[in-house]
């Protein structure tokens, strides 16, 4: 049985309840607690000399897509009619948007330290004490638009940019490849200031606080991010039929500068058994409306 | 964990740490972090010792003790891997394939020194929090 995905500024206002009712049924449980605690420990940055499956890497769609599935499936345990929805941030772009609402993902953090006081993931709720992070406060922080810096959200051009892209990744399959969907939609750009931050790692670097960190899954919006980003995987996917639907296609040889450091598309991706190429299609599991 | 059969990771892990700690030790006993410029009152330390720029640096920045030591190669272990505190705790810090360094605190950023990395995880901690410790 498969099931749809929703736009985020579509769902009722039951939807919302329910989802943000079984994020937190979760959290109680301690699981939640467990993936926050799973991508802290697979961020592996390119300049070490070891494999990477979750970022910087041909496997950043595939990952957090097997990521996300194990997510949903946790959520559907509790309440079988949740899907994870989507934040097309490319439309919903301001601290007004609904999907900052009080029922739903709370709003920004407060100027003196960042903490979110609003919405069902403030820690004066008593529902929402941060556990796994890289730094020890108890509440959830955002800084929406970055202060110190401000920037804006991506927008439909930056993401059309990385949907034009012919190839889906393009040697040496890291943050310096130079073009290639992947590491154009990942956001990993050269030049000074917030020109660096593009598509997916600019939503991390808006919504601030622990988004930007280690500890990012701790705040719920993570999933919806994850969410458009999966979504707009899927659209490449439509628009280049004919490409090669996931690089490389060989693991790189003893000599090669990325060998045992990057995923082919048929070796197993930690932590599960499933491959990349396994990962390419979703719609034995789910579709998105859009 | 992210290893591949047959990478003993956590044997590289343990034995990172520990080797981080004993730099720190060595150098602390020889005097090398003996004395970092330290000023309080303006909030922000912006000069380094020139004599450490390339080695192990210790100063206070915005009443912050951040200490960094590079760790040798070797062992699986890149060139360019630093063990890295902030009051103490230990700060993941990575580099990244074109060189710089980016940090647990902010994965976002990157930062030509490790300790320009640490200094932008201190603009990043609010008042009164602390890191966990956690690496990867």
């Amino acid at each position: 049985m498969t099931y749809t995905r929703k736009n985020q500024s579509r769902l009722t206002r039951a939807e919302r309840r329910r989802f943000v009712d079984a994020v937190l049924s979760l959290k109680r449980r301690g699981e939640y607690d467990e993936f926050v605690r799973r991508h802290i420990d697979f961020y592996v940055a390119d300049g070490e000399r070891r494999l990477r499956v979750a970022h910087m890497a041909p496997s950043f769609f595939p990952w957090h897509r097997r990521f996300l599935l194990d997510f949903e499936r946790a959520l559907q345990r509790i309440d079988a009619a949740v899907t994870v929805p989507y934040w097309d941030w490319t439309r919903d772009r301001t601290p007004a948007a609904s999907l900052w609402g009080e029922d739903f993902m709370g709003g920004d953090g407060r100027a003196r330290d960042r903490q979110v006081l609003t919405g069902p993931f403030a820690h004066g709720g008593g529902n929402w004490t941060i556990k796994e992070s890289v730094t020890d406060g108890a509440f959830l922080t955002r800084a929406f638009g970055n202060p110190p810096d401000p920037l804006d959200l991506p927008t439909a051009d930056d993401v059309e940019r990385a949907l034009r892209e012919t190839r889906y990744d393009v040697e040496p399959w890291d943050s310096t490849s130079k073009g290639g969907f992947r590491n154009v939609l990942e956001g990993w750009a050269p030049g000074r200031g917030n020109e660096r931050w593009r598509n997916h790692n600019r939503v991390h670097r808006w919504v601030g606080g622990h988004m930007l960190g280690g500890g990012s899954v701790n705040d719920p919006v993570f999933w919806l991010h994850h969410a458009f980003v999966d979504l707009l995987w899927s659209r490449w996917r439509r628009r280049h039929p004919d490409a090669a639907q996931y690089l490389p296609l060989r693991p790189p040889q003893l000599g090669e500068p990325q060998y045992q450091r990057v995923l082919a598309r048929d070796e197993p991706m930690p932590p599960w058994r499933a491959t990349p190429g396994d990962l390419v299609g979703h719609e034995w599991a789910y579709r998105y409306e859009e | 964990m992210t290893a591949r059969a047959g990478t003993p990771l956590t044997h590289r892990v343990g034995r990172r740490h520990l080797l981080g700690v004993a730099a720190v030790a060595t150098l602390t006993a020889v005097g090398v972090l003996r004395g970092a410029y330290t000023r309080r009152g303006t909030g922000r330390t912006d000069h380094a010792r020139p004599a450490t720029e390339e080695g192990a640096f210790e100063e206070t920045y915005r009443g912050r003790h951040i200490q960094g030591v590079p760790l040798a190669s070797g062992d699986g272990r890149a060139p360019g891997d630093w063990h890295v505190t902030v009051d103490g705790r230990r700060l993941g810090v990575m580099r990244r394939a074109d060189g710089s360094y980016l940090s647990m605190v902010d994965h976002y950023a990157a930062y030509g020194t490790p300790r320009e990395a640490a200094r932008g995880a201190v603009d990043e901690l609010g008042a009164g929090e602390a890191l966990r410790g956690h690496t990867h």
